[in-house]
């Protein structure tokens, strides 16, 4: 645990006076950020196209952590791997991302699509729903202790530094693969026919579904698409802490869903944002403020709420004009 | 955003649905009419009856059995069935007004149940020292929650509706956190002061005390929910039929409308809050006092679920809807939980859905006997050529022991010994079949229903009945799927009306 | 009512000078109107000249970004839209916006929650003042639907509002508005989507509520509506007005016909193009 001063103290320990504590909490807030905004992705989008809080979305990253857990394995486990360390992370990675983007294909199917033109709250319910069956399935399956993932044993704890700042391999590969993933969800949005029939879909289901655009598939593809973000997500959560269990979906769920909001939900690049922000908020309320070891969640809560206030569309939404 | 088609023609073109045009009637109350004259036989003559007695009368006809039970029954049946049901229903009261009238999806309510119940201890138990009366208690802390509402309600404002559900349930969620470490906050000047008694829970909280008469036994707390229930219902019947309550719904109708109608939106919004906090406060404080602790887990998201459950099985915003909807939440996992009555339990559900959903009895009994049939031949096989298979016993209770059914179990289902890992993979195939039978129509679906049904009956014996499961897990599950399944059939609950939306 | 053109009319609303834009586009214009008391005054003008932004201005709903509103001589510039309702203007939205699950009855009776002043704990507890007001807006509500004959009275007043025909649905948008007891009635399109017949008979019921004693500012396309109550009409385009006056004089202005037929052509497309 890190040293946490009190609110006298935090006064009077400002950045300078600890280079390298404060680098601790960067490298740590970016690894955490990280893993907010690939969860924070899978929100958003699904929020853009469907206007639909799926609450389901934090246990689905937490089912993806449980299926990393039994590809690992299935593999001969950490300690003796069939294959090598990284290879094996790959495999964990791929059908952590498979599996929960089936999942979210399939959640969407069961338990959304009748309720499109429902009302408001129906959708909400069933999600709420579909949460708590994650849950305690989860509970039932793998049961309500923590499993390790044994990521020293698997890839090593090497520790690297440029300069005073310190990280491991895993913080560094967690890092990259998210950044990497958010590249490629941009260009695909972007660039490909189904990213650009989302884009339509988000601004306009109807009208999306007169012009020839299959909306019950690009919404199954934004299902698999935000899943499977969440189930990498949930692998690279275990690779760095090490442990999961079957409650981590729903603080960390709650947390994806501030980061969309803060960044605008709805906007891609603002839930990469929001998640990074959120992430280093935690990590240097954790170090700097007062109690922040035991509170940081209360923090990140003020931060949801002092965002709200002031900018209620989020960093990089727009303001939604009501119609009238 | 256009209104949803209207159903009757201009009042011209009258005519009746039955064929004879009438004169003077529109197709509206010929329609309501049929509708009226169709809903004969018990279940309608019942609803003509219910729709006929006044208000007053209804609440009777909940009151009466509940002033009886206690005469008839244990302190132990008190407490699990009658206590807990009422506090289910009574927080399901508060968010009635919050979610079922103002239309403000709050996940944080369970906050202020949390919080009332919390400040109750605070003002009286011997974790303080304080020992204040109830009467002064309660008033303060309802007022208290009424005023935390307020706060938290006021950022919410400007949020839309999906944005308050998130910013509430973190909400709930900083609450947890806050009471399972609040025992050791360092204040700058007055030093560590220990305010919830952290994760062990605030402990001896004073029983309620009105005027030096203290409430002891659970009769006496069931009689003071009950009082609690009555002067709630009432209140939110006055508040619903009032200025205010029908300016709430408009809100929750049409928000921008209301505002140019003279409501003012913003600050009704932070009523319902205050309101829904309120009761919810006055709630924790009962809750509070019966427990004689204040544990920080009792208010989570589990609870939460439970009484959107109940606000939304019993049709949110009905009032007599919630007391059924309590009674079912709460009594069916009671008795789940003892494994002579929870069997019975679960084959009932399990064939009152299956009647909802085939609809007709032809059907029905096709899809029972192919189960039966199928499992007995499996039973057949297995015994033949996979020994363990048949070697496993279900599971009883342990005082009476095996009953009928769970002797015609043992002889029809597959309890295998060692039976964790099979049972897991059963779950799984039963999620899988389950959907593949909403998907299939007509015979396939019928083919399909019979092995769901079989492994449904293998993953309850073997997985979800066992001990280790039933009292937490398997509730859990089954609360959800009740939402999930609800939401899909019959949106408006068991008991609500219909509401047409724009969308 | 005295004649529309008596000299010592005040100007009930006014508005000086009023800017808004969206995003740039500028949808009014420096507007500045006035609608004297007793008056019918239509506004028209194609489609996306601003009309409805018009209201929602007046109303509220919407802040000018320049300019100001007065309503008898009195700033409401800036103000929620339920205190501007208060102080006596309402309005019909053009595509309607009724609470659909409440009752017919309760439709109108929740729009005069402006209009009366027990509190909730009043209400509770049954006190006086909480059940006089009760009855009273109940007998208000009643009397308003009243107005429009048969049609939604008796067995309707319980029906959900939903169960309306689209004609009904727009006469208890126009109850509703007049439950609050407004100065100034603010109708937008009220004979859109219906028949001949009732179009008339709303051209009829508008002459009907002005013998009430209401001013009325009302959007309307079709122009025989216009033609049978206007004792004034003014032409937006581009939020601008670009014409004024009775309603043969702005049937055959130049510029009202221009924006209609868009004779201007090419220029008018390089003036759109800002």
């Amino acid at each position: 645990m890190h040293y946490v001063p009190d609110l006298v103290t935090a006064l009077f320990f400002p950045p300078w006076k600890n280079w390298s504590y404060f680098w601790d909490l960067t490298v740590s807030g970016l690894t955490r950020g990280s893993i907010y905004a690939l969860i924070a992705l899978g929100y958003s989008m699904v929020y853009g196209i469907l206007k639909l809080l799926n609450f389901a979305h934090g246990d689905v990253y937490m089912i993806g952590a449980f299926l990393g857990w039994f590809m690992l394995h299935w593999l001969g486990g950490p300690a003796d791997p069939f294959i090598s360390g990284w290879f094996v992370v790959a495999c964990m990675l791929l059908f952590a991302m498979v599996g929960c983007g089936v999942l979210g294909v399939g959640i969407e199917r069961f338990a959304y699509r009748r309720l499109r033109d429902a009302p408001r709250i129906a959708p909400l319910i069933s999600a709420l729903g579909v949460s708590i069956i994650l849950q305690s399935s989860a509970q039932i399956l793998f049961g309500a202790g923590f499993r390790d993932y044994g990521t020293e044993e698997l890839v090593g704890f090497n520790i690297h530094s440029i300069g005073d700042v310190f990280f491991s391999t895993v913080q560094l590969v967690t890092v990259l693969l998210a950044i990497a993933l958010m590249i490629a969800l941009t260009l695909y949005v972007a660039r490909t026919r189904t990213g650009k029939a989302m884009r339509a879909t988000s601004f306009d289901r109807e009208a999306a579904s007169m012009m020839g655009i299959d909306v019950d598939r690009v919404i199954s593809v934004t299902f698999f698409i935000g899943s499977a973000l969440a189930g990498a997500a949930g692998v690279m959560f275990g690779l760095v802490y090490g442990q999961i269990f079957n409650l981590m979906g729903f603080l960390a769920g709650l947390k994806g869903f501030t980061a969309a909001v803060i960044g605008g939900i709805g906007s891609i690049p603002g839930a990469m944002l929001g998640g990074i922000i959120l992430g280093l908020a935690e990590s240097y309320a954790t170090g700097y403020l007062p109690q922040g070891s035991t509170f940081h969640d209360l923090y990140v809560f003020l931060l949801l709420i002092i965002v709200m206030i002031v900018r209620p569309s989020g960093l990089l939404g727009t303001p939604e004009i009501q119609k009238v | 955003m256009g209104q949803p088609p209207y159903e009757d023609p201009p009042d011209e073109g009258a005519g009746g649905p039955v064929g004879e045009p009438r004169v003077g009637v529109d197709s509206w109350v010929a329609s309501h009419e049929g509708r009226r004259e169709r809903s004969t036989g018990i279940s309608g003559r019942i609803k003509a009856w219910w729709q006929r007695t006044p208000p007053a009368g209804r609440l009777l006809v909940f009151v009466i059995p509940a002033i009886i039970f206690p005469l008839v029954s244990n302190s132990g049946n008190i407490y699990r069935y009658g206590i807990l049901t009422l506090i289910y229903a009574l927080l399901a009261y508060g968010l009635t007004i919050v979610v079922g009238f103002a239309g403000l999806l709050d996940l944080g309510y369970i906050a202020f149940f949390g919080f009332g119940a919390y400040a109750y201890g605070y003002l009286a138990s011997q974790h303080t020292g304080h020992h204040w009366h109830a009467e002064l208690a309660l008033p303060v802390v309802v007022v208290a929650s009424a005023g935390l509402g307020i706060i938290l309600g006021s950022p919410s404002l400007r949020l839309l509706g999906d944005y308050l559900a998130i910013v509430t349930l973190f909400f709930g969620q900083a609450f947890v956190i806050f009471v399972n470490n609040a025992n050791r906050i360092d204040f700058p000047f007055f030093g560590q002061v220990d305010l919830t008694g952290g994760a062990q829970g605030l402990e001896g909280v004073d029983p309620l005390n009105f005027f030096g008469y203290k409430v002891s036994t659970n009769k006496g707390y069931f009689y003071v929910a009950v009082i609690m229930l009555v002067l709630i219902v009432a209140m939110l019947h006055l508040v619903n039929h009032s200025r205010t309550g029908r300016a709430w719904r408009a809100l929750r109708e049409d928000p921008l409308a209301a505002e140019v109608l003279s409501i003012p939106v913003n600050r009704l919004k932070i009523l319902a809050f205050a309101f829904g906090a309120a009761v919810a406060g006055l709630i924790g404080c009962l809750y509070s006092s019966i427990q004689t602790l204040d544990a920080p887990g009792d208010y989570s998201v589990g609870l939460l679920i439970t009484i959107y459950a109940i606000v939304i099985l019993g049709g949110a915003g009905s009032l007599s809807g919630v007391i059924i909807a309590a009674l079912i939440v709460n009594g069916v996992p009671e008795l789940l939980r003892n494994p002579s009555n929870g069997r019975y339990v679960f084959y009932v559900g399990l064939l009152l859905v299956l009647w909802y959903f085939l609809k007709t009895w032809q059907r029905l009994l096709i899809v029972l006997g192919g189960t039966l049939v199928f499992g007995w031949v499996l039973y057949g096989i297995s015994s033949v050529v996979w020994d363990r298979g048949t070697s496993g016993q279900p599971v009883v209770d342990p005082e009476t022991g095996s009953n009928w059914l769970s002797t015609a179990i043992s002889h029809w289902m597959l309890t295998p010994t060692d039976r964790t890992q099979i049972a897991n993979w059963a779950f799984f195939g039963l999620v899988i079949l389950i959907m593949i039978a909403t998907l299939v129509r007509g015979w396939w679906q019928v083919l399909v229903l019979i092995p769901t049904v079989w492994i449904a009956a293998f993953a309850w014996e073997n997985l979800l009945f066992t001990p280790d499961q039933i009292n937490g897990p398997t509730r859990l599950l089954l609360l959800g799927t009740v939402l999930v399944v609800l939401m899909n059939a019959r949106p408006q609950g068991l008991f609500g009306t219909r509401q047409v939306e724009i969308v | 009512m005295s004649s529309p053109d008596a000299p010592d009319k005040k100007a009930l609303l006014e508005l000086r000078g009023v800017t808004k834009s969206f995003g740039g586009l500028r949808v009014i214009d420096h507007l500045d109107l006035h609608v004297d008391e007793g008056e019918i005054v239509s506004v028209i003008g194609p489609n996306g000249a601003g009309k409805t932004t018009l209201f929602n201005l007046i109303t509220g709903v919407y802040t000018p970004d320049a300019g100001e509103i007065l309503l008898g001589g009195e700033s409401i510039t800036g103000i929620a839209p339920h205190k501007i309702t208060n102080k006596g203007i309402a309005r019909t939205f053009q595509n309607l916006r009724l609470f659909l699950n409440m009752t017919v009855r309760e439709n109108v009776m929740a729009s005069q929650y402006g209009r009366t002043h027990a509190t909730v704990f009043e209400s509770i507890l049954l006190l006086p003042r909480a059940r006089r007001e009760e009855k009273e807006i109940k007998a208000r509500a009643e009397e308003r639907l009243s107005f429009f004959g048969q049609r939604l009275m008796g067995y309707r007043w319980d029906q959900p509002a939903y169960s309306l025909s689209y004609a009904n649905r727009r006469r208890l948008e126009i109850a509703r508005a007049m439950a609050t007891q407004p100065q100034i009635l603010l109708l937008d399109e009220p004979a859109a989507g219906m028949n001949p017949a009732e179009t008339h008979e709303i051209t009829e019921l508008i002459g009907e509520i002005r013998k009430d004693g209401y001013t009325i500012l009302v959007i309307e396309h079709d122009m025989h509506v216009v033609e049978g109550i206007s004792d004034r009409v003014v032409a937006l385009d581009h939020g601008a007005k670009i014409a004024e006056g009775s309603f043969d004089a702005v049937a055959t202005s130049e510029q009202v016909v221009e924006a209609y037929l868009g004779i201007k052509g090419a220029k008018e497309e390089a003036d759109e193009g800002e």
